[in-house]
This record gives structure tokens, sequence and C-alpha cells, in this order.
């Protein structure tokens, strides 16, 4: 049987690679630090497969169709396709379509109905951690993509469910596998609305206080505090998906740190 | 509210091939969308306000990065709308 390697997150930006020049000196050594610090992490768990829990920002999905859970079961998925992110060294990236599969049927078996995709691309969301993590060699990917940008979107305490349920599909994969867990995105900030650029420390902390309490305590703060803490802390509901998959024991903080020049309240951590 | 044709020339923008094109010429780039004649005024003038009431906030962010404008810019620009036209031969004196 498969066994469960680990969950770690990771906060995600475009001015994470656009801006990272501009990036004052003492917090872009922080930033290097936590990212490193966070692959190694990673790399300790030693994961044959990641899935990596991320929204898609119209990589993949339009209004047309935008799902909001999305399995990726390819062999193979795409790097990202922005222009600014030609650099990332993975412009195919191995994926797993036994232990997606296997996902996706456990998932439709527990009375979760989410798309599937055979070959998606990995935007920034997903590619931004993995690249500054600076992994020796990138496991398999399982992407799972969580609508987080585009309204309405999955409810907090299903995010959670979601993550439990991952846990369980790992447990049952008939298969010597070590799977680990990345979510990436949050914690707070703002995009392309009237308060983008703003940072809100107080939100972030006493979120990263609350992943230590009751999943009752955190999602009700959650829903309280979200409507009014900028659309890109939505994005909590992956590093929820991995609280999930991780038991909601709470995690150990690598680090967190607002950076203005990146807009972006930026957090590293690993679950125990 | 969602603006389908401004969402999806945002979103085709992301490609390169009309990205380029929209950098050539930017009106060719909008005659090819069914697009209400307040919302070109609005892709004229850089009117944030008014698009972000009508499409995803980070196809928003997108299309004023391929114009090649910087995010503090941008975010200015959400916060007070466009630059004000100043009115010429004001009657009241």
């Amino acid at each position: 049987m498969a066994s469960f390697a680990g969950a770690f997150a990771s906060s995600h930006g475009p001015l994470l690679v656009r801006e990272w020049e501009s990036i004052p000196q003492d917090e872009k050594t922080r930033l290097e630090k936590a990212f490193k610090e966070l692959g190694r992490r990673v790399t300790a768990a030693r994961p044959d497969v990641l899935v990596t829990v991320s929204p898609d920002h119209w990589a993949n999905f339009f209004l047309d169709n935008y799902p909001a859970v999305c399995i990726g079961v390819g062999e193979t998925n795409e790097g990202p396709p922005e222009p600014w992110m030609k650099s990332f060294p993975h412009r195919e990236i191995p994926g797993h379509a036994d232990f997606g599969f296997h996902f996706l049927n456990e998932s439709l078996r527990e009375g979760f109905e989410p798309s599937l995709s055979h070959h998606l691309k990995l935007d920034h969301g997903t590619c931004i951690p993995l690249w500054r993590m600076e992994l020796p060699q990138m496991p398999a990917l399982v992407p799972m993509l969580v609508n987080s940008i585009e309204p309405p979107m999955p409810s907090l305490a299903r995010c959670l469910e979601w993550g439990k349920l991952l846990r369980k599909a790992i447990e049952s994969f008939p298969g010597d596998l070590r799977v680990g867990i990345l979510a990436t995105g949050g914690l707070s900030h703002s995009i392309g609305e009237k308060t983008m650029g703003a940072i809100h420390e107080d939100f972030d902390r006493e979120t990263i206080k609350l992943f230590s309490s009751s999943e009752k305590s955190l999602v009700d703060y959650l829903n309280r505090e979200l409507p009014s803490r900028g659309n890109g802390s939505e994005e909590v509901r992956n590093w929820l998906v991995a609280h999930g998959a991780a038991g909601g024991r709470g995690f150990e903080l690598v680090d967190y740190l607002p950076v203005p020049a990146v807009i972006v309240g930026c957090g590293f951590a690993s679950w125990r | 509210m969602r603006d389908y044709w401004l969402s999806k020339m945002f979103f085709d923008l992301q490609q390169p091939a009309p990205a380029a094109e929209f950098k050539a010429n930017r009106q060719a780039v909008f005659s090819k969308y069914p697009l209400d004649e307040r919302v070109k005024k609005a892709l004229l003038e850089d009117d944030a306000p008014f698009l972000a009431e009508r499409t995803n906030a980070y196809l928003l962010r997108y299309y004023f990065f391929a114009t090649g404008m910087k995010d503090a810019e941008f975010a200015r620009r959400l916060r007070e709308g466009p630059p004000r036209q100043i009115p010429r031969g004001n009657s009241d004196g």
C-alpha cells in the first residue's frame, strides 16, 4: 500500500519571479531560506508522487467550464504557460496516471465529483514553489486544481473533507508509493481589486495560529474574515486540503513574512 | 457580473500570437469581439474600475500586464480610476 509522505504549503505570486530583483535584500534572503528549507523537508520526505494543490489561474479553464475541483490524471503535465516563467527548467513534468485515477475513483466512490484532465498546464501557482524550493529531483506530480479565483468557490469545510479523502486515497492505493502533498497559495493578498496590494498580517497570523486549533474554529474564522481580506486570501483553501490530509494536527511554520514588493503575505509550512 | 466577451479577450491575450497582435494594433483585436461601446471606451481609457466590475480580477491583471502597465500603476488606477480630463473653457468662469 502507498503511504503518506507529508504535507507542505508555500505561497506563490507572479512577482516572486517578475520582481525578484526588486525585493529588499533582507526579505529576499528570508524567502530564499524558507523556500530552500521547505525543499529540504519535501526531499527528506522522499515522495515518489507529489499532489500539488493549487488554483488554476486561467491557464486551463475559462468561463465556459470552470470546475470547482479538477484532478490531473495525465501521464505528463505541461510546464507553465506564462511568458515570464519561460526560465522554469521543466517544460514537461511527469504525472502519475495510476494514482491520479485512483484518487479520482475514490472521490467518486465517496460522493465527491471532481472533473478530470488528461493534460494540464501547471501555471506559476504550482511551479514557482517547485522552482524556488530547488528540489534535486522532481517527483511525479498529480495536480489537484481547486477553484479559489472565480466565485462561487468550494466551501472551506468541503476543502477540509477533500483533504481527508485524499489521505484515504493515498492509504488505499495498491502500490508501493510515497505520496506527499504540496499546497500553494495564500496567505493574504489582494489582486485586481480596489485593495490590490493590501496584506493583512493580523489575519495571516491568526490563521496560522488557528491551524493548530479545532477545525471548527479555523473554518468559522475564515468564513467570517475571508470576504474582507483580499481575494487572493481565498487560496487558503489549498492549505485546508493539506490540513485535512495531514489529520488536522497543525503545522510547523517554516516562516511567515509579509512582502509588500510581491504583494503577498508569504507563508511556508510543513504539517506535523 | 461577468462580461463574457471582454473576459474572453483577456483570456485569449495570454497567448503569444494575440498578445503580439494586441501590441501592434489594439483596435484590431477589440474588433474581433462583440464588445459593448462603453466597454471599448473603458479599454481605450484604461478605466480599471469600470472593467473590474465586468471581469475576473486575475484576468484584469493579466490584461493590464499585457498593456505594459506595472502593477503599482494598475493598483493606483483601480483605486482612483483613469486620470481625469480637465474640462477646457469652463463657462462658469
